[in-house]
C-alpha cells in the first residue's frame, strides 16, 4: 500500500512518493525512495510487487540511458519514454512471469516546453493526465484533485494541493506512510523538493 | 469483476446510412469503478474513409491500434493506395486469430466506405477474429446490451448523413447512461463520399 | 595471387582489401546517376532511369525512388533487386521504432540500422554484399532536412549535395562549384537538372527517363510533403531550366 501521486502544473510536474517500505505488517525502512531519474527531464515513480519494482525501474533507466549514449546525447522525450515503458509492460503482461509494477512518469518536454504526467499500470495501460495516483491513494486523492485542480497552477499552488491530499490520506487511511519525498520536473530538469 | 473485457470500460457503435456510415465511441477510461481519463479515444482512422473502433482492455486497445498503424503504413507503401474496409476487416480478423490461444481482450468494429465505389461497409469481430458482417448496425463494449436495445428501436435504413448522426448519437448517449463503465464524453464520425465529419459530444460527466 | 581472396567477402587480401566489397562498389559506379541536393526549404533527389523501353509495362510508379516512411525517401543506385530487400528492411525498422516510441525514427538512426545490415554481409555469412548505394533524403525534429549516402561497405555520410552511380565524380565537381548554402528548393531542382543534363546523354533528357522527388514542409510547417514527380512535371522543369536549348546551341 504505497502512495505515489503526480500533479502537472503550468510549467512543471510534481511527483510525491511515500517513504515507508513495508512487508506485511512490518515497516522495513522509513526512507525508501520509490523513484528513479531516467534522463535529465524524466522521472519515474513506481509501486507494486517488491523486487519487481526496483528491477523494472532500473531496467527502464538503463535502457533510456543507453539510448542517449548511442544517440549522441539526445534525450528521449517524455512521450517516447512513456511509450517505451508501456511497450515493455504490455509485452511483459503476456509473458510467463509478468512484472507487477505500476508507474507514474513525470516529464518535461524540452522541444515544446510542456510538462507531462503519464499514468501507466502493470497491464500496459497508458494515459496522459493532469493529475494521477496509483493504488488506494487514488480513491481519496483524485476526488480532491477534481475539486481543487485548476489549469495553469503555479508550482507553489501545486505543492499546496499536494499537501492537502497527503493530509487527507493521513486522516482516511489506516497506515503511517512515514512521510513523502517530493520531486519536481521542469525546464531545468529533475530536482528534489525535500520531504513532507 | 476481473473480466478483462470490462476492466477499463468503454463502448462503440457503427451504423450504415444512405451512401454513408457512422462510427461512434465514448471517451472514458477507468480502472474498475474509478474513472481515470475522459479523453481516451477508441476510434482510429486508416486512410481516407476507413475506421476501426476498439473497445475492451485498454492496454490491448493501445497495442492493437499501434499494430494496425504499423501494418497499414507498410500496406500503403507496398500497394501505393488506401486500404479498403473489407481488406482491413480481414487484416483485423487474421491478426486476432494469430493469438487464438492467448487472445487480445477486445471487440473491434470496422466501418467505412469503399475507396472506389463508396459502398458502405461495417462489421464487428469477437476477440479471436470471427467476423460478424451486418448491413444495419454493429455494437461493442461494456454497454453493448444497451446499444443493441437502442439500435433495435431507433435505427432505420437509408438515413441521410445528418439524420444518421442524430440517430447514432442518441443511441450511444442513451446506452452509456445506463452503463457505469462507459460515458464521460463521446466522439462521432460520419463518413460520406466527399467528407469526414468528426464531432465531440458533450455528455453527462457521471 | 590476390585473386585467391576474391571469392570470400569475409577475408582480407594481403594488401588489406575486401575485394567483393570493392567489386560491389564498382558495379554501382556503372549504374544510373542519382543526385541529391539539400536546400533551405527541403531536399531534392534526381536520377536517371536506365531501363526504359516502349514495351515496358510502366504502371507509373517510381523505379529508383522509394518512400521509407512519412518523412524519408531514398534513391537507389545499383542492383534493384537488392535494393528492394533493403528498402523493405528500412520500412520495417521505421515502423518498429514508431510502434515502440510513438515518434518518427530519427533519420540517422534508421540509416545506421540499414548500414549495419549491409556491413554484416562484409564480415560474416559467406554471402555476397548488397550491391546498392543509397541517397537518403529525410527530415527530423532535431536536425531538420538532411541528405545522406550509404554504400555496400556499410559506411554512410551526410552531405549538402552529392551524387552516386555513373559519372559521380564529374557530378560532384559540378555540385561543388555551383552549390550555394542559401538555395531555395526550386533552385536546388534546377541545379540538379543542370548537373544531370551535363552528365547523361542528352537524348535521355526527358520526363520518362528521369525521376525526381522532393521533400519539403507544408505551408503551415507542420507536415512533411513527399512528392515523387510525374514525368510531365519533370518535362516542365527541363523547359524551365532551358538545359536542352543550351545543348542545341553548343
Amino acid at each position: 500500500m504505497d502512495v505515489i501521486l503526480g500533479l502537472r502544473v503550468a510549467d512543471a510536474t510534481i511527483i510525491a512518493t511515500s517513504k515507508a517500505a513495508t512487508r506485511g505488517i512490518t515497516v522495513l525502512k522509513s526512507s525508501d525512495d520509490k523513484t528513479r531519474v531516467l534522463n535529465p527531464h524524466n522521472l519515474i515513480a513506481y509501486t507494486g510487487e517488491a523486487g519487481d519494482t526496483v528491477n523494472f525501474a532500473e531496467y527502464i533507466q538503463a535502457n533510456i540511458q543507453l539510448y542517449s549514449m548511442r544517440e549522441n546525447d539526445i534525450e528521449l522525450s517524455p512521450k517516447a519514454t512513456a511509450s517505451f515503458i508501456r511497450n515493455q509492460l504490455a509485452t511483459s503482461i503476456r509473458s510467463r512471469k509478468p512484472y507487477q509494477v505500476n508507474v507514474l512518469l513525470g516529464g518535461y518536454d524540452v522541444a515544446s516546453n510542456t510538462p507531462t504526467l503519464n499514468w501507466i499500470d502493470y497491464l500496459g495501460t497508458q494515459v496522459e493526465l493532469p493529475y494521477a495516483a496509483h493504488g488506494y491513494a487514488a480513491f481519496y486523492c483524485t476526488s480532491l484533485f477534481d475539486r481543487h485542480y485548476k489549469k495553469g497552477m503555479t508550482v507553489d499552488e501545486g505543492l499546496e494541493l499536494l499537501k492537502m491530499s497527503l493530509k487527507e490520506l493521513e486522516i482516511r487511511m489506516p497506515l503511517d506512510f512515514k512521510g513523502y519525498y517530493v520531486k519536481i520536473i521542469d525546464k531545468d530538469g529533475v530536482r528534489d523538493a525535500g520531504s513532507l | 469483476m476481473s473480466d478483462p473485457f470490462s476492466l477499463n470500460g468503454g463502448s462503440a457503435v457503427a451504423m450504415v446510412g444512405k451512401d454513408c456510415v457512422a462510427i461512434a465511441s465514448d471517451l472514458r477510461l477507468g480502472n474498475q469503478s474509478l474513472g481515470l481519463s475522459n479523453n481516451f479515444e477508441k476510434i482510429f482512422q486508416f486512410g481516407d474513409k476507413t475506421f476501426l473502433g476498439l473497445t475492451g482492455l485498454a492496454t490491448d486497445v493501445i497495442t492493437l491500434s499501434e499494430v494496425f498503424r504499423f501494418k497499414h503504413n507498410l500496406y500503403k507503401l507496398r500497394e501505393e493506395r488506401d486500404i479498403e474496409p473489407k481488406t482491413l476487416a480481414n487484416l483485423v480478423s487474421s491478426t486476432l486469430y494469430e493469438k487464438r490461444f492467448g487472445p487480445y481482450f477486445v471487440s473491434p468494429l470496422v466501418a467505412g466506405l469503399d475507396p472506389k465505389s463508396n459502398v458502405p461497409f461495417i462489421c464487428g469481430f469477437d476477440s479471436i477474429g470471427c467476423i460478424d458482417f451486418a448491413k444495419d448496425f454493429i455494437v461493442g463494449g461494456t454497454a453493448s446490451d444497451q446499444l443493441y436495445g437502442l439500435c433495435e428501436s431507433l435505427y432505420e435504413p437509408s438515413l441521410e448523413p445528418e439524420d444518421l448522426f442524430e440517430t447514432i448519437s442518441q443511441v450511444l448517449l442513451n446506452a452509456v447512461d445506463r452503463d457505469a463503465l462507459s460515458g464521460w464524453g463521446a466522439v462521432v464520425y460520419i463518413v460520406t463520399k466527399d467528407k469526414i465529419i468528426r464531432r465531440v459530444l458533450k455528455t453527462r460527466q457521471d | 595471387m590476390s585473386r585467391r581472396y576474391d571469392s570470400r567477402t569475409t577475408i582480407f587480401s594481403p594488401e588489406g582489401r575486401l575485394y567483393q566489397v570493392e567489386y560491389a562498389q564498382e558495379a554501382i559506379s556503372q549504374a544510373g546517376t542519382a543526385i541529391g541536393i539539400l536546400s533551405t526549404e527541403g531536399v531534392v533527389l534526381a536520377c536517371e532511369k536506365k531501363v526504359t523501353s516502349k514495351l515496358l509495362d510502366d504502371d507509373g510508379s517510381a523505379e529508383k525512388i522509394y518512400e521509407i516512411n512519412d518523412n524519408m525517401i531514398c534513391a537507389v543506385a545499383g542492383m534493384n533487386a537488392d535494393a528492394s530487400i533493403l528498402v523493405n528492411s528500412a520500412r520495417l525498422y521505421a515502423q518498429q521504432y514508431l510502434k515502440t516510441y510513438n515518434e518518427d525514427i530519427p533519420c540517422e538512426m534508421l540509416i545506421r540500422r540499414v548500414c549495419n545490415l549491409k556491413q554484416g554481409y562484409t564480415q560474416h555469412g559467406g554471402l555476397r554484399p548488397y550491391g546498392v548505394s543509397f541517397l537518403y533524403a529525410g527530415y527530423d525534429e532535431r536536425y531538420q532536412f538532411q541528405l545522406f549516402t550509404s554504400n555496400p561497405s556499410g559506411n554512410y555520410s551526410g552531405w549538402k549535395a552529392t551524387s552516386i552511380g555513373a559519372n559521380n565524380a564529374a557530378s560532384q565537381t559540378m555540385l561543388k562549384k555551383d552549390y550555394k548554402d542559401d538555395m531555395s528548393l526550386k533552385e536546388a531542382c534546377e541545379l540538379a537538372m543542370k548537373v544531370l543534363s551535363k552528365t547523361i546523354d542528352s537524348s535521355n533528357l526527358k520526363g520518362e527517363k528521369l525521376e525526381f522527388a522532393t521533400l519539403s514542409l507544408s505551408q503551415d510547417k507542420k507536415k512533411i510533403i513527399r512528392k515523387i514527380w510525374k514525368a510531365s512535371d519533370v518535362d516542365l522543369l527541363i523547359k524551365d531550366t532551358g538545359v536542352l536549348d543550351k545543348i542545341d546551341e553548343e
